[in-house]
């Protein structure tokens, strides 16, 4: 399986390396996990003095991102590798895009916060939108773990999970609009951006197990291939 | 709030060049982002054959406990380079050696210094495994008996024959013919032979060219287990193996002049994973992309 | 011309090809003629033995024991060839003792530490003439020079120094280019790459010749020495110069062991020499009788190096 060796293998360093970038994805999938949350309780609960956190919160992880791909390239000049260590590394790059353009969103919802200074009062946009946070950090959370575990499923898992989210999303736009009057055509696009917003992270989740399932059996999914069908 | 648990293995940190590189033609010759202990430095080194000019102007500084590889196409210099190191070029006749190699600081062409006391501390494994013909005991015991080791040498014979990964395999067969042994296990009895006489560097000449790939990639596990506590300095034609295995990369090239003559020169030197990833020169990088050589 | 594009053959084309075989006559023919050289080469040296053989029968015959241990005589029913034996023994020793050590040692030298110079080029060509000079002129040298130094410092004997010193002298000049030669070659067939492992764990020079160089080289060595031994027992030209005797001598009953290295002697192939000479058939199958006798000490002396060799020959 890939990214375990026998013991008396000769490639010890090699497989170090491998290791530590492994290691690295899911230390940076856990701090975008972190911000997600961070970003999910300033809008659900309203802490607007958290936003400035998660602005700054997204820094290290952007470093992270150039360290990261730096070691990934390197190592693919350097070490020659092939089959399952190859499919590792190149599906890294495309991990590392899908953790960065995550990161990237959680702080695109304060922004769109900020802006609003605080999201309208609502219980049942607040209710919907508290669930629709828990689910995708869930999704996404199913996804950092895929990296570290690499199961051969992971692809097919995340999407299925995926669809509560996509129902989620759903049932809040249906909210935000029969709400619409209330809460002013700012609120409500404002609204309806970071529920969009919430949806990709899921679906960057998505992605990301798929390209673990690429790494474990050197097969997309499905016909859907991850890369062609990543938006933005 | 960045998580600094990360260790990064291959860029330094920023360092300002260590306080003796004053000139710019020593930051030229030397990586200046990597903190170092130098263990040799090379002036201006030239090394002519009679008339013919090898190898000019080589400037060079080696870190201590690095893997340092010298790359580049056939007739580059850079074997004869390696032999500088400790004056094994003294053996040909027509050799001769021009400019400062110094080790420890100490000018190893100095009229006063002895090349075989030089040799005793500066190891050297050869392109095609040499044991001599006796038994892999008296193979490692042979150096340290002849520069008077007083000690328990059957404990030395272990300990060197451990550190090069070979003693669990010959343990019963000690007394055995070397050359009854693997050409991956003759070569790592020849790195068990320059270990015993505790040099702390350790020339290597394309040690891994005449071997088979899974006994290559054990002796290039073994440089990194073994660069803990030696200085180890590799010639290689093998690019990908410098890229694997090496923390320094020196690239020599050939320079033909108008009458003809080949002449070797250094033509850069740095850290592995730039000179892989963006060599500075354009010539470095059409010989690592395999473009000519 | 342009190449033809390549025709491809059906598979039954191709099967005819490859089964059909020709007789190859210019093979044939040349391997034959090969052989027969072989078997001239062979043959004449079994024509040669027989020959001997049978004419050395009457001898043997009669008396084997008498004439192995026998003295040299005028007469050709008591002659022996005991003392010649005992003086080619002696020569053979002289030149063992004093050839060896200075011929290897000047291999050692011109190989290990000599370079190569001009000056040792043209010692090693010089040695090489040397090897080709013919026995005889030895002769001449031995009886210049050597016989006369021995008389001077007084070990001239009864002979005024025609004695087997002055042969073992002669004998040792004449084998030591040889010797030298082939310690040489033994030497230099010793991989360089030993060499510079030597070198490169720290051995002197010495350090180096003494524990791997020479060990490696002395099977060569070794074998080179006892065919070149050999040889010397066999020669026969400079030995007459420097005075064998032919014909009878005896040393008497209280000879000393100086007076047995100072005195008269015999050796074996000069022995073959005089008898050969002597009018009658007796001295012919005595000839021949000591002809057989030399034969068998050499082939003995070939199966000696080659069974030496064989242990030596590297074990590793």
């Amino acid at each position: 399986m890939v990214l375990e060796h026998p013991q008396d293998e000769t490639r010890h360093h090699f497989t170090e390396i491998l290791h530590e970038i492994q290691h690295g994805l899911v230390r940076m999938g856990s701090l975008v996990e972190e911000n997600v949350l961070r970003a999910g309780s300033a809008m659900v609960e309203g802490r607007i003095g958290l936003v400035e956190m998660v602005r700054n919160a997204d820094e290290p992880i952007n470093e992270m991102y150039a360290r990261l791909e730096r070691q990934t390239f390197e190592t693919l000049a350097r070490q020659q590798p092939v089959a399952g260590d190859l499919r590792f590394l190149v599906a890294t790059t495309r991990i590392l895009y899908e953790l960065e353009r995550s990161g990237d969103l959680a702080v695109n919802c304060v922004k769109v916060l900020d802006r609003l200074h605080g999201l309208p009062e609502h219980p049942e946009l607040n209710a919907t939108l508290r669930q629709l946070v828990a689910a995708t950090v869930k999704v996404f959370r199913m996804g950092i773990d895929a990296i570290a575990d690499m199961t051969d499923d992971a692809g097919v898992v995340i999407e299925q999970a995926d669809d509560e989210v996509d129902d989620l999303v759903s049932e809040y736009y249906t909210t935000i609009a029969q709400v619409s009057g209330d809460i002013g055509l700012d609120a409500g696009i404002g609204l309806s951006r970071i529920g969009r917003f919430l949806e990709r992270i899921a679906d960057h989740a998505v992605n990301i197990g798929e390209n673990v399932q690429y790494i474990v059996t050197a097969e997309f999914p499905g016909d859907t291939h991850a890369a062609l069908t990543d938006e933005d | 709030m960045s998580e600094s648990g990360d260790h990064v293995t291959t860029r330094a940190t920023e360092q300002p060049a260590p306080a003796d590189e004053t000139s710019a033609e020593a930051v030229e010759t030397h990586p200046p982002h990597s903190p170092v202990t130098p263990i040799f430095r090379v002036r201006d080194l030239n090394v002519f054959y009679a008339d013919f000019h090898a190898v000019k102007d080589v400037n060079l500084i080696i870190a201590e406990n690095e893997i340092t590889a010298l790359i580049g196409p056939s007739g580059c210099g850079k074997s004869t380079v390696l032999r500088c190191f400790n004056r094994m070029n003294d053996l040909i006749d027509i050799a001769r050696v021009v400019g400062d190699v110094r080790y420890h600081g100490t000018d190893l062409y100095a009229e006063d210094v002895d090349p075989v006391e030089v040799r005793r501390r500066i190891g050297m494994v050869f392109q095609k495994p040499n044991p001599f013909p006796k038994s892999i005991y008296d193979n490692v015991a042979f150096g340290p008996k002849i520069s008077g080791f007083k000690g328990n040498l059957d404990e030395l014979v272990e300990s060197s024959l451990t550190k090069a990964a070979l003693f669990d395999e010959v343990k019963d067969k000690l007394g055995d013919s070397a050359y009854a042994l693997s050409g991956g296990q003759q070569q790592r009895l020849c790195i068990a032979r320059a270990i015993a006489t505790s040099p702390d560097v350790l020339l290597m000449d394309e040690p891994c060219s005449a071997l088979d790939p899974i006994a290559t990639m054990r002796i290039e596990e073994l440089m990194q287990n073994l660069k803990q506590d030696y200085t180890i300095l590799i010639v290689t034609h093998n690019m990908q193996q410098a890229a694997r295995v090496s923390d320094k990369t020196a690239f020599f090239n050939v320079e033909v002049d108008e009458g003809g003559q080949r002449t070797g020169h250094l033509v850069e030197f740095d850290e592995t994973g730039k000179i892989f990833t963006n060599p500075a020169q354009p010539a470095t990088e059409d010989y690592i992309t395999g473009r000519f050589g | 011309m342009t190449l033809d594009k390549p025709v491809i053959d059906t598979a039954a084309v191709v099967h005819q090809r490859l089964t059909g075989r020709r007789v190859q006559w210019r093979e044939l023919a040349f391997e034959t003629a090969l052989l027969l050289m072989l078997l001239l080469s062979v043959g004449v040296l079994v024509v040669l033995l027989a020959d001997v053989i049978a004419a050395s029968l009457p001898v043997f015959r009669t008396r084997a024991g008498d004439f192995i241990t026998g003295q040299l005589s005028s007469s050709a029913t008591t002659a022996g060839v005991g003392s010649s034996i005992i003086g080619s023994l002696a020569l053979t020793a002289i030149v063992a003792v004093l050839a060896f050590p200075v011929g290897i040692g000047t291999a050692i030298y011109l190989e290990e530490y000599a370079g190569d110079t001009r000056l040792a080029r043209l010692v090693r060509t010089n040695i090489r003439n040397l090897a080709g000079v013919p026995s005889i002129v030895y002769g001449i040298l031995g009886f210049a020079i050597f016989v006369r130094f021995v008389d001077a410092v007084g070990l001239g004997g009864a002979t005024n120094g025609r004695n087997v010193l002055t042969g073992g002298l002669t004998l040792t000049a004449l084998v030591l280019p040889i010797i030298i030669i082939t310690a040489s070659e033994a030497l230099r067939a010793v991989p360089d790459s030993i060499r510079e492992a030597g070198y490169g764990v720290g051995a002197t020079r010495w350090e180096v010749v003494r524990s791997h160089v020479l060990p490696a080289a002395a099977p060569g060595v070794l074998t080179g020495t006892v065919l070149t031994l050999a040889r010397a027992f066999g020669e026969t030209a400079p030995l007459l110069l420097v005075g064998a005797v032919t014909g009878f001598f005896t040393l008497g009953s209280s000879a000393t062991l100086l007076d047995r290295f100072t005195d008269a002697y015999g050796a074996l192939p000069v022995t073959v020499f005089a008898w050969s000479r002597q009018p009658g058939d007796d001295f012919r199958a005595l000839a021949a009788a000591a002809i057989v006798v030399l034969l068998v000490v050499l082939l003995t002396a070939n199966a000696a190096a080659i069974i030496l060799r064989n242990r030596y020959e590297r074990k590793w």
